[in-house]
């Protein structure tokens, strides 16, 4: 009976392997991982070379298997170039993955950007992709691997929050700069002086939208509707509430639902019936869907959607079709903002994905430039003490956001921005 | 070969599959376990953070409360049978959740963070060892030949003299325990709980570590926790990135998935029939009788 | 006091109930039939809903356009998915089920193997069609609604209430009164005594499996056109509604689970409507659920050991 499991186990193996090969075609297929078509015969070809030499594990020096990086690593001119490993901690899988992807998209991006004008003298930036599956579990032991394993010198993100407070401390604790580029809750600089952010918290944010608003549309009374049991969305409510009492505007009507809701009419039937003058949303990517369904149910265009930094999406341009025109949108990120850095950013996300970057692609495209800012000034030896405190002292530097620095708890400093979705597109409220 | 803290989630995550290992020695697919650990979790960090209790007594207060819980709850429910009982205590855990997000002193959705870590190693290690000492012995006591009875066949179990509505609830209620416990640890251990980590994918993962361990000895659950824990870790290999370009993501996703079919389709008595000589006929883990006649 | 808007409330209440409905009546006739819980359910009703967008769009959005550049009308591409999702649900049994189906711990077992397939579909889902939120494009149907009293209704989301109806009652008719049907009942009713009377109990396995994936896939694809959102993990979120909602049918009772879903939609619904708040409205669905089982078990309309088509 024993040889039969043996047996057995054999068969396992080999079934296990055959999957292998399988998602190891898959992979070489996916469109974000394809190298630019340019460069795609050196790329297979240095590929190639990899899988063959590769050795696992490896500390900061070890030379880049992986195939885009090693492509544009080789277009960089002259000069002894050291490996310096970014972890990268993103939701990948499961319910989050719709903000992770971006994410990951924008960090390549930037990080090929740099590689590929030599941005960081003497240093080429080679990222280590994590997924924590939107989970604390997965999110403190892929730090814990970036961070013994891989020997990172830095990690950008998670994405949600609610891991990052659970996996903030692994870093904080191994005296690893961390950086999230995602993370708007409360406490999250708090862990330690080597976690920073770049996102800005709501409540730098929604003060301002609520205020302008007022201004433009003589709000007297609104009702809200947020995500309870989501802590973006119930932190951004807060913030939304104590707004709009400080401004003495009326709240009518107040309603949740959970994420896993996908038909909000009852809710919204139910704020219909108070006549608001606006409708504050609080919602991530479903704040589409609860606009069009607003709008089904006979609430007046007259009512204004107002929502925070998860609006701040051409998904929701694109999901909410006509009913999301109108709203008004306060956040970190200003999609029409003409700097230089941002309009360049549009271009090449678009050029290389396209398709157009939300703001958590620009926030984590923007992290990865503020790392490499860091690095830069911190010189070709940088290493986890020296570069954060290269990366406490980023003052006044221009990124996407808007001019960037960091204040003195780590939290992001940079001017917010109330936007208004017009012909399909965003505009600053003026 | 792994971090310290892939460590610590293999013991919490045995503790946890040998709780419902308690509840399936004794016929009952209880998914409780991870409602349980919730009220373990919460009410620990509460009563760190808030009222200033040692350690110790915040131990054992979230041990407590969850047996207290479990009596209560086991009293009407645990007379389902199988699939019943299962989508029972799952909606429990739900009941639960909605009730830990509206609550001001939990947190709402954002949770606790910031809890000070507490649990050292050797608490896993002791907790972890009592544990499968006390479901070791189980096996040979008259507890254990009553639960084993109960679960070959309960009606005919009731017929030779057994309590079986107490042996059900006793073993509800250890099993409450167990799962308290590895709340409180976990807590202590990585600083922050919110209401989405004690849902139903917690409560299925904490069943297929017991199905895919193998339920019918008690170290199967252990070993499936331990390795199925190992499992993404692995997949995070640095040797799978750089020889077939395997991306995180959700090749990975699909990897866990073609590995743990593979597990529950030739391992029928699960992973720990690799590592013992015993080929034992599958045991039932739960009689139901609506499925007597399905051969 | 805000006035309650009762027309529009119901209305709300009936499309609600009509898509919980539309998901359970597949995931309950597993269940009568094989006495497993399968929980791969949600992800074929997400496939279904994808492959019916690829069908109208032509694209696949992580490959590419179809070749040809076809693009079917949306009726026709609801057929097709139906189809595929069908033929999904054969494979799903024969990967996940149909090898466990000897084992005594067949029920646990079949759990697990089939949210392995979930897992599966799932990243496939992800590669194919991106993790990103979709929906049909507009125009996929007629814009517009019917409006009742104070109430007002999409015409998409009144397709998602006569389609509950009529696939209801197809399904039935089908049970009922066609020679299959009966087949298929006597086979949920004693597998042994079917294969004696000389059916082929494996074939009646694939087929219950091909009716209520076929009917999965349909649910999604309707509620996704209603809701506007499609996304790989859009499964997940009707999962635990609609096993609360057979519960309370009746687990393996059609027309139970229909029941059931209508008295979720309404309460839920009413909850917010007369209490103006939504803070626990998910507790009502798991409180209901709990109160059922214990006081009543066999569920509203399950006889004790009778599994009824």
């Amino acid at each position: 009976m024993a040889r039969h499991i043996r047996w057995t186990s054999l068969g396992v193996l080999a079934l296990i392997l055959t999957g292998l090969m399988l998602t190891a075609c898959g992979a070489a297929s996916t469109p974000t991982t394809a190298p630019p078509p340019a460069a795609t015969g050196a790329a297979t070809g240095a590929a190639t070379r990899a899988a063959t030499t590769a050795v696992s594990g490896g500390a900061a020096t070890t030379t880049a298997p992986r195939a885009t990086t090693a492509a544009v690593g080789s277009a960089v001119a002259g000069g002894p170039t050291k490996d310096v490993k970014v972890g990268v901690v993103l939701s990948l899988t499961g319910d989050s993955q719709i903000y992770g992807s971006p994410q990951r998209q924008a960090v390549q991006l930037a990080v090929d950007e740099i590689n590929a004008a030599g941005a960081i003298p003497g240093i080429k930036l080679v990222p280590a992709f994590e997924d924590d599956a939107g989970t604390k579990d997965r999110g403190i032991t892929a730090f814990e691997k970036l961070i013994k394993t891989d020997n990172v010198t830095a990690i950008i993100g998670p994405t949600l929050s609610n891991t990052a407070v659970a996996a903030f401390p692994v870093a904080q604790q191994a005296g690893v700069p961390s950086l999230g580029v995602s993370t708007t809750a409360n406490g999250i600089v708090e862990i330690g002086d080597y976690i920073f952010r770049d996102s800005l918290a709501e409540a730098q944010v929604i003060p301002t939208t609520i205020k302008t608003a007022k201004e433009k549309l003589g709000l007297k009374k609104v009702a809200i509707i947020y995500g309870i049991d989501n802590a973006f969305t119930k932190a951004g409510y807060d913030v939304f509430k104590k707004a709009c009492d400080d401004n003495g505007i009326q709240i009518a009507s107040t309603q949740t639902y959970t994420a896993t809701d996908t038909d909000y009419s009852a809710q919204l039937t139910a704020i219909k019936g108070t006549n608001p003058d606006a409708i504050i949303v609080s919602a991530l990517a479903e704040g589409a869907n609860i606009a069009k369904q607003a709008r089904e149910l006979g609430i007046d265009a007259k009512v204004t959607i107002i929502g925070g930094n998860g609006l701040n999406s051409p998904a929701y341009i694109r999901n909410s079709g006509p009913a999301g025109e109108g709203t008004i949108v306060g956040a970190a990120w200003n999609s029409t903002n003409d700097n230089a850095a941002n309009q360049k950013f549009i271009a090449a996300y678009k050029a290389k994905y396209n398709a157009d970057p939300d703001q958590f692609a620009a926030q984590a495209y923007t992290g990865v430039y503020i790392l490499a800012e860091a690095m830069k000034n911190a010189g070709p030896n940088v290493d986890r003490k020296t570069l954060r405190d290269a990366l406490a002292g980023i003052k006044g530097l221009a990124t996407p956001l808007g001019t960037f620095s960091f204040q003195a708890d780590r939290n992001a400093d940079h001017p917010p921005v109330v936007q208004v979705v017009k012909g399909g597109k965003f505009e600053v409220l003026k | 070969m792994f971090g310290e803290s892939v460590r610590q989630l293999m013991a919490i995550n045995a503790l946890l599959a040998l709780s419902i290992y308690l509840t399936l020695a004794c016929g009952q697919l209880s998914l409780a376990n991870a409602a349980f650990m919730g009220i373990g979790a919460y009410l620990g960090a509460v009563l760190t953070l808030n009222a200033g209790w040692p350690f110790w007594a915040v131990i054992v207060a979230a041990v407590i409360v969850p047996m207290l819980v479990a009596v209560l709850v086991g009293l009407p429910s645990l007379r389902l049978r199988g699939v019943f009982l299962a989508i029972a205590t799952l909606g429990l855990g739900e009941v639960l959740r909605v009730v830990i997000v509206n609550l001001r002193a939990t947190g709402g959705a954002e949770g606790i963070s910031s809890i000070p870590v507490k649990t050292h190693d050797w608490h896993l290690a002791l907790a972890l060892a009592v544990a499968l000492y006390l479901t070791w012995r189980l096996r040979g006591s008259r507890m254990g030949y009553a639960f084993e009875a109960i679960r070959e066949d309960e009606t005919v179990a009731r017929t030779m003299g057994i309590n079986t509505t107490r042996y059900k609830l006793i073993a509800f209620v250890l099993s409450a325990a167990l799962a308290g416990l590895a709340g409180v640890l976990k807590a202590h251990l990585f600083r922050a709980i919110t209401p989405g980590d004690y849902g139903f994918v917690q409560a299925v993962d904490i069943l297929t570590f017991a199905v895919v361990g193998g339920s019918a000895s008690f170290l199967g659950p252990a070993l499936g926790a331990v390795l199925l824990t190992a499992l993404p870790e692995l997949l995070r290999s640095n040797v799978l990135r750089d020889v077939v370009n395997f991306e995180a993501g959700w090749q990975t996703l699909f990897l866990n998935g073609v590995i743990l079919l593979l597990v529950i389709l030739f391992l029928p008595n699960g992973l720990v029939s690799l590592f013992t000589r015993q080929w034992r006929r599958p045991t039932p883990l739960a009689s139901e009788p609506a499925t007597v006649e399905a051969t | 006091m805000p006035d309650i808007n009762w027309s529009q409330q119901l209305l709300n209440g009936l499309f609600a109930g009509s898509a919980y409905a539309l998901f359970a009546v597949g995931y309950t006739l597993i269940f009568g039939v094989l006495d497993i819980l399968n929980l791969a359910h949600q992800a074929i009703y997400m496939l279904g809903a994808f492959c019916a967008l690829v069908l109208v769009t032509g694209n696949v959005a992580g490959l590419g356009p179809l070749p040809g550049g076809m693009q079917l009308p949306f009726w026709l591409a609801t057929l097709l998915a139906m189809l595929v999702a069908g033929l999904l649900g054969i494979l799903l049994d024969r990967l996940a089920f149909a090898p466990l189906r000897k084992r005594p711990d067949t029920h646990f077992s079949g759990m697990i193997s089939s949210i392995a397939v979930a897992l599966i579909f799932e990243a496939l889902a992800t590669w194919l069609f991106l993790p990103q939120r979709s929906q049909f494009p507009a125009g996929t149907i007629r814009p517009g609604a019917v409006t009742l009293g104070q109430g007002a209704l999409s015409y998409s989301r009144v397709l998602v209430i006569v389609a509950a109806l009529v696939l209801v009652v197809l399904l039935t008719v089908l049970l009922r009164f066609t020679k299959l049907g009966k087949a298929i009942r006597a086979v949920a009713e004693n597998p042994k005594a079917a294969r004696l009377l000389g059916i082929n109990v494996e074939a009646i396995y694939s087929f219950s499996f091909f009716l209520s994936s076929a009917l999965g896939g349909a649910a999604g694809i309707f509620y996704g056109l209603a809701v506007s959102r499609l996304d790989p993990t859009m499964g997940r979120s009707v999962e635990l509604k609609g096993l609360a909602v057979i519960i309370l049918g009746g687990m393996g009772s059609v027309p139970g689970a229909v029941l059931g879903g209508y008295l979720l939609g309404l309460t839920e619904v009413l909850s917010v409507a007369l209490t103006n708040t939504s803070n626990y409205r998910d507790a009502i669905a798991f409180v209901l659920l709990f109160l059922i089982l214990v006081l009543r078990p066999s569920g509203l309309l399950g006889a004790r050991r009778v599994r009824e088509a």
